[in-house]
């Protein structure tokens, strides 16, 4: 494990770096610090408004992050050649894969913590409060992240970063269309099968509820689980049958 | 040879082939029938032109790409395990390394991969970065290294670990008059300690000066192999050097052949069978003989005499 590890900070500092993670910080501050000028609402309802802008917000912001990190990594890796001296010691293609993975998905955490503690002290500066329950829908949205992270790194062994960053954007939108696409009824049975994401958008019970219980939050940290590990298995598979 | 005095292999490839095949395209023959053994201790130089297979050979051994068919060993290990790499360092052809890494960073990133313990990382890099001069750059950013000195820096991590066989790819390549001697230096101080090498170079001088047996390669295929004397000596002749004359002696005139002067000293071979009349001509003509010595053929004329060959056999 000495090896996933060091490649997996060693993916982590170099995802700092990336100008793109300094273009959304910015952005995504400058729009959460803007949420509370917006048109007046009932009350009640205005910290609701908030905390799904907020969580939208990030959302979007980590979104642009691990489409940007995650199909980009391993064919830079090979088109550079940095890869060889790794990948010529003892350190297997999965090894590698899941290294680089959890190196960007600290990094996705990182960020998500970073905007959710600005959502929440913006928050209870204009609301008296802290909101504490945006963090659980943040770790719905970092969890998220990874398995979107794990599709792209799976699908950037094999094909282009553009091809990648467009087979990510239609994991994620197939992965929230399970209700339009099989319909309530009509394919119900296949719904088992269906590789929904919906699973960690827990925007509307922490926003405008009382939040998710404990067991959803478990039950949510299998399902993150099982997308990843089937998803890195797959990549593993592919970059272990490719020259590199 | 009974089979207890067969020499260790450090390193074996049998049969190795690489096919490229891809939709719509002919098929390409990188390797087309590659065997190769290293013994262990000794400096192995692999060489050919461009395209003759031998970064995909290399490539093949160690996993970084597919074969199509061959078996490869390393210290008896199927080269396919990862354990087998744990005894390997590798310096690739014009090595790459994240720009945004110090030296020292860089080094203790791939001491970690190549296992070196926590407790000794530090100590080996600093006596690796030493060892290659680039002592005074351990804290600079590679972005700022030139050439040679990422050159010096592959070298480095390639003896991270202290492996038992090092492949070298181009070692000497970007490193000025005084880097590749130092990088020669270095491979015969590592062959020293028992280290194998297998240096894969077109730098024909580096390997004739340290290698003990070459394998060349063609298109390919192995067009040769054996000891560098055995391949280089010609067989029967002699190579005569000699000073202190303005012409040379009319019968060495008669068997002399390959004749050159230059600053004084007379250059020339002979037959093996002519050299004491020889010799004896020179000294009735007041010649001092410097040198007799068996005629050694340059490891680039014979490189580009095998490669003539090769390429009228396929014509």
């Amino acid at each position: 494990m000495r090896s996933v590890f060091t490649i997996a900070k060693a993916v982590f500092f170099d995802s700092i770096r990336r100008r793109v993670l300094l273009a959304v910080l910015v952005f995504a501050g400058i729009m959460v610090a803007l949420i509370p000028s917006l048109p007046d609402y009932g009350i009640g309802v205005e910290r609701a408004v908030f905390g799904e802008i907020a969580l939208a917000v990030t959302f979007v912001a980590s979104l642009v992050v691990t489409l940007a990190l995650s199909v980009t990594r391993v064919p830079a890796e090979v088109e550079r050649r940095t890869v060889y001296a790794v990948l010529a010691r003892p350190v297997a293609r999965w090894q590698y894969l899941v290294g680089t993975w959890l190196g960007t998905f600290s990094m996705i955490g990182v960020l998500v913590a970073g905007f959710t503690a600005v959502d929440i002290a913006v928050g209870a500066a204009v609301y008296g409060t802290p909101l504490w329950l945006l963090a659980v829908g943040a770790a719905g949205i970092w969890l998220e992240m990874g398995v979107v992270a794990a599709f792209g790194i799976a699908a950037s062994t094999v094909v282009s970063p553009v091809t990648a960053i467009v087979a990510e954007a239609a994991f994620l939108f197939i992965g929230h269309s399970r209700a339009t696409l099989l319909g309530e009824e009509g394919a119900l049975a296949l719904k088992a099968f269906y590789p929904s994401l919906d699973a960690f958008n827990i925007v509307a019970p922490v926003t405008h509820g009382s939040g998710v219980p404990p067991v959803y939050l478990a039950s949510m940290v299998v399902v993150f689980v099982g997308f990843v590990g089937v998803l890195l298995t797959v990549g593993a598979m592919l970059f272990g049958g490719r020259d590199v | 040879m009974s089979a207890q005095a067969m020499p260790e292999a450090a390193i074996r490839i049998e049969g190795a082939q690489k096919v490229y095949r891809s939709l719509g395209k002919r098929e390409k023959h990188a390797v087309r029938d590659v065997s190769i053994t290293v013994t262990k201790g000794t400096i192995h130089g692999l060489l050919g032109p461009n395209g003759a297979g031998k970064t995909t050979t290399l490539k093949m051994l160690l996993g970084l790409v597919r074969p199509s068919a061959g078996t490869f060993e390393i210290l008896g290990e199927d080269a396919r395990t990862l354990s087998s790499r744990r005894h390997v360092g590798f310096l690739p052809e014009q090595p790459y390394f994240p720009a945004h890494l110090s030296a020292l960073q860089a080094m203790r990133f791939y001491g970690a991969l190549a296992g070196v313990p926590e407790d000794r990382l530090d100590g080996e890099v600093m006596t690796l970065l030493e060892r290659v001069g680039l002592s005074d750059a351990v804290r600079t950013e590679l972005s700022r290294f030139s050439r040679g000195m990422l050159q010096r820096l592959g070298i480095a991590q390639a003896l991270l670990g202290s492996p038992s066989v090092v492949i070298l790819d181009e070692p000497a390549s970007g490193l000025d008059p005084v880097g590749q001697r130092d990088v020669r230096n270095l491979m015969l101080e590592l062959r020293e300690g028992g280290t194998t090498v297998l240096l894969s170079s077109h730098q024909l001088s580096e390997v004739e000066a340290v290698c003990d047996r070459v394998t060349i390669l063609n298109r390919g295929l192995v067009a040769a192999e054996d000891h560098i004397d055995r391949l280089l000596d010609v067989e029967g002749s002699a190579s005569v050097r000699v000073r202190g004359i303005d012409r040379l002696p009319e019968p060495v005139e008669k068997v002399a052949s390959d004749v050159a002067f230059s600053g004084s000293v007379w250059e020339f071979s002979v037959p093996d069978r002519a050299v004491r009349a020889v010799v004896d001509a020179l000294d009735d003509a007041g010649g001092v003989v410097l040198a007799v010595q068996p005629k050694r053929e340059s490891l680039e004329d014979y490189f580009a005499r095998l490669l003539a060959r090769s390429a009228e056999e396929v014509a």
